[in-house]
């Protein structure tokens, strides 16, 4: 036996820490206290798995999984001003079953995982023999935007297709009964929070870009990088008290920015089949500048897909937002 | 004991407390949280399955992991746009068919 | 001077995903295009999924590893028989429905962003036929998932909302099982592809509780009972033509998923396979009743829905239980019947709500409007659902029965034989309705309401009554590169 890992201490508490919090983020009386610790726990995932060598997964799940999803818990909630109970809940021996059949399907995995070895070599031989032809450094850039393309082109399919369906929800609400909130308390006004988003904003837009840019490299790339640059995006909304630029270019500028990365990479794709070597198949050559291309396009959509998801509505004409202003959520 | 089965079992944990926590609780708001855990669950079986001793993971399970990421939040964004819809057209409306 | 154009040199199997993806796009952002934009993408996703059946039959395999990378690194779109099959039935209800919709003269609530979503839906289910990477089906689900809550909630009423916030949350959990089904068989073989994974599953502890959360997690999408809570009120709460497309098309993405891993990757075990039957057996039981006791029309075809999802699973479950049955061709015709006859049904259904002004089947037979041509398609519908012969459904039923009859199942006979009992019951219900309208006709030369709208479900109707005279053809295309041809009992 060899003396124990020190390491090992530090796993074991971190993985307590996240399934407590989990726990209390879920039993939380409080819808608030809820979001801030789902964010906590988003944020000790994070660091798990920055722990077990996934760098760019933990990213992921900081600035998307903890930072956008918290930020649409906090706005959801005070855009309802707290959650709503089912009329009929589920009732306690329904519920005690369930809890049953979960844990004795917990129990049985846990144990077929721990039975089970891991796959020897994985997929690591066939990304590590292709890295040369793939166009970039990193490999799991590489996987993302050459090896299995197609998933993430389908990925920003998916995001693409939330906007829409968020805005098919919105054109159900009657917007002159229900009219948009202001979002009074995150909105931020004032000289103080003017020189402060002029200082945020530009610091914002370059880590987004650098983190894109170093993608080729090292762990960051488009998905993480739009998350930050959507967060520029809603500071810069939340400053308008939550509503899209009131200009006609806005709605047809916004069309355009959403559909950008689904664009250039159907393009690329597509023209790399005239060019003879088939869908999505990039000449080895212009792999690296095709897919620097794709991924600045496709952060520039998930930027403004995001802050599309975070507002709700659809930019709407500027007479008839004049109609509404001021108006409350007060129920 | 590895970090390997320290965080596989925390995986499976999670997926479980996810899953139980999205049958049961009684508000839609709770339950895209819990789905969210869930899917945590399911994120971390993966990184497992990437991870080696040695260092030097697989990429592969990492890029699916973030996809399953970027596909959760759009599908969050949708259901927590149907609550606040919900919200609206309850406080609009007196009363619909059920 | 005409350029030549080799047709036979080009890559046909990413069109279906493509056109309609291009479509959804220039629709979305040319809002007033949005209509030619979405028939433009169907019509040349059609003539992609005509090209892929082409090939298919002359039994060329076609296949293509996308980007140059082979699996297990790569992802291969691949097509036999039953893709075909799925490819040419989203083809023909994607027509149909959109063209009711572009002749519908006042168009709709949310009527602009109706197609960019409806061909996202049909590129999420295009991808999902074509794929052989677990992983990439689950994403092309996910599309088909978000676009169909989109097109749900476009009716605006708080009842629609709440019931696509149910069906999304139930498509959420059945992702989010996947999810972890996909990490566990990841974990123990280290690949993704449907074809490398046949040859290693079974082998690996965790491969049973991986499988499990894959079925459960499609079964949920596709509303399997006990887990078709969600189904009703989604569909019988949305417009008609989307309720054609959730009810005839998006739950059969899941199923032929299903399918798949259940033929070809799994290694089916005598007790799921009775487990699937006991829960077909269920869903046929609790949908039909609920049918029957249904007042409104649309709600009865949604409950009719959840009992043919039952009969379907009954097929399955017959199947791996009785490696003799061989009932996946008949499962798969009932996917295909149903798909035909339940999009004519909701259509038709719209067609009459429109005219008549409500769906109440109580009062259906005592309106003074007569909508002719969709009570006709209705009926032809509903008589092809029943299975009389020569219909698809007929066709279908056959093969099932006669699959129960070789395997001395008799148990799984007399469900199947319930299930059609119970569907004339419930049908019926609407059917006699229809006929007693002559009690209350109005004056002579009033409007008979019918327009130009009732030919797609018309269309539909006949389609599914008349193609079970073609059965030996579209079973001849499922054989085509023997998708089903790996039966239990016979294993590669």
């Amino acid at each position: 036996m060899s003396p124990p890992d020190p390491y090992l201490l530090l796993d074991l508490g971190l993985a307590a820490t996240i399934l407590v919090l989990a726990l209390a983020a879920l039993r939380q009386r409080d819808s608030f206290t809820m979001a801030v610790v789902f964010i906590l726990f988003g944020l000790l995932v994070a660091l798990a798995w920055v722990r077990l060598d996934a760098p760019d997964v933990a990213l992921a799940e900081a600035a998307i999984g903890a930072g956008v999803t918290g930020a649409l818990l906090l706005r959801t909630l005070r855009h309802v001003g707290g959650e709503r109970r089912d009329p009929a809940p589920v009732p306690r021996v329904v519920a005690g079953m369930l809890g049953l059949s979960v844990a004795g399907f917990a129990t049985l995995g846990g144990l077929a995982l721990m039975a089970t070895p891991r796959h020897g070599t994985g997929l690591i031989p066939a990304v590590a023999a292709r890295m040369d032809q793939s166009g970039v450094e990193h490999p799991v850039t590489a996987v993302l935007l050459n090896f299995r393309a197609y998933d993430t082109l389908l990925e920003v399919v998916v995001v693409l297709a939330a906007v829409m369906a968020v805005w098919a929800i919105d054109r159900t609400i009657d917007r002159a009964a229900a009219p948009l909130p202001y979002l009074p308390g995150v909105a931020l006004r004032g000289p103080i929070a003017g020189a402060y988003l002029r200082l945020v904003l530009p610091a914002l837009a370059l880590i987004g870009a650098y983190l894109v840019w170093i993608g080729a490299y090292s762990p960051g790339g488009a998905f993480q990088g739009g998350a930050v640059l959507a967060a520029a995006g809603v500071l810069s909304a939340l400053a308008r008290g939550g509503r899209w630029p009131r200009t006609a270019a806005t709605m047809p500028l916004l069309r355009g920015s959403l559909v950008l990365g689904v664009v250039v990479f159907t393009g690329v794709g597509i023209w790399a089949a005239v060019a003879g070597g088939g869908v999505l198949h990039y000449p080895p050559a212009q792999a690296k500048p095709l897919i620097l291309l794709i991924e600045a396009s496709v952060a520039l959509s998930i930027a403004a897909t995001l802050t599309a998801l975070f507002l709700g509505h659809m930019p709407q004409p500027a007479a008839r937002i004049a109609l509404r202003k001021g108006t409350t959520n007060d129920t | 004991m590895t970090p390997e089965t320290i965080y596989g079992a925390t995986g499976i944990a999670l997926f479980a407390i996810g899953l139980y926590h999205a049958l049961v609780l009684p508000s839609a708001l709770r339950r895209i949280v819990a789905l969210n855990v869930a899917s945590v669950g399911a994120g971390f079986v993966m990184v497992i399955a990437a991870w080696r001793p040695g260092g030097g993971a697989d990429p592969v399970p990492h890029a699916l992991v973030i996809t399953g990421i970027v596909v959760l939040v759009a599908a969050t964004a949708v259901a927590l746009a149907l609550v606040r819809a919900l919200h609206d057209a309850d406080t609009t409306e007196t009363d619909d068919t059920p | 001077m005409i350029p030549q154009i080799d047709l036979a040199a080009i890559d046909w199997m990413l069109v279906p995903v493509l056109a309609p993806l291009l479509g959804a796009i220039a629709g979305f952002v040319l809002p007033r295009a949005a209509t030619a934009a979405g028939m433009a993408g169907l019509g040349l996703s059609a003539v992609g999924s005509a090209a892929i059946t082409a090939q298919v039959r002359t039994g060329a395999a076609p296949s293509t590893a996308i980007g140059g990378w082979e699996p297990p690194l790569g992802i291969v779109l691949a097509a036999d028989g039953l893709t075909a099959a799925f490819l040419l039935l989203t083809v023909v209800l994607t027509l149909a429905i959109g063209t009711t919709r572009a002749l519908t003269p006042a168009p709709a609530r949310g009527a602009a962003i109706f197609w960019p979503l409806m061909l996202l839906l049909v590129a999420g289910l295009n991808g999902a036929f074509l794929s052989t990477d677990i992983f990439n089906i689950y994403v092309t689900l996910e599309v088909a998932a978000l676009a169909a809550v989109g097109l749900a909630v476009l009716t605006g009423s708080a009842a629609a909302l709440r019931a696509a916030l149910n069906y999304l949350l139930a498509g959420m959990l059945g992702g989010v099982l996947i999810l972890l089904g996909i990490g566990l068989l990841f974990h123990a073989h280290g690949r993704l592809d449907l074809a490398g994974l046949a040859a290693v599953a079974g082998s690996a502890p965790s491969d049973g509780i991986a499988l499990i959360a894959i079925i459960a997690g499609l079964a949920l999408k596709a509303a399997l009972f006990p887990l078709h809570a969600w189904l009703p009120a989604a569909h019988s709460n949305a417009q008609a033509p989307v309720s054609a497309l959730l009810s005839a098309l998006v739950l059969k993405a899941p199923l032929y998923v299903a399918l798949r891993l259940w033929v070809g990757v799994l290694d089916p075990a005598t007790a799921s396979g009775t487990v699937l039957g006991v829960m077909g057996a269920g869903a046929i039981l609790w949908g039909s009743v609920q049918a029957l006791r249904a007042e409104r029309l649309k709600l009865l075809v949604a409950y009719s829905t959840v009992a043919q999802v039952g009969l379907i699973s009954l097929a399955f479950g017959l199947s791996a239980a009785n490696p003799a049955a061989i009932a996946w061709t008949g499962a798969v015709t009932l996917m295909l019947a149903h798909g035909l006859a339940k999009a004519a049904m909701f259509m038709a259904a719209g067609r009459i709500v429109e005219e008549v002004g409500h769906d109440r089947i109580a009062e259906l037979d005592r309106s003074p409007r007569r909508p002719t041509l969709a009570q006709f398609s209705f009926a032809l519908a509903a008589i092809s659902l029943i299975g009389l012969p020569p219909t698809l459904g007929f066709a279908g039923k056959w093969q099932l029965m006669e699959g129960a009859v070789r395997a001395d199942a008799w148990i799984w006979l007399a469900m199947a034989m319930a299930g059609t009992l119970l569907s004339v019951g419930y049908l019926s219900r609407v059917l006699v309705g229809f006929l007693r309208f002559d009690r209350v006709r109005g004056a002579v030369g009033e409007h008979q309401g019918w327009t130009l709208a009732d030919g797609p479900p018309l269309l539909l109707a006949v389609t599914a009554f008349g193609a079970g005279l073609f059965a030996t053809h579209i079973i001849a295309l499922l054989a085509a590169g023997a998708p089903l041809g790996q039966l239990p009992g016979a294993m590669q």
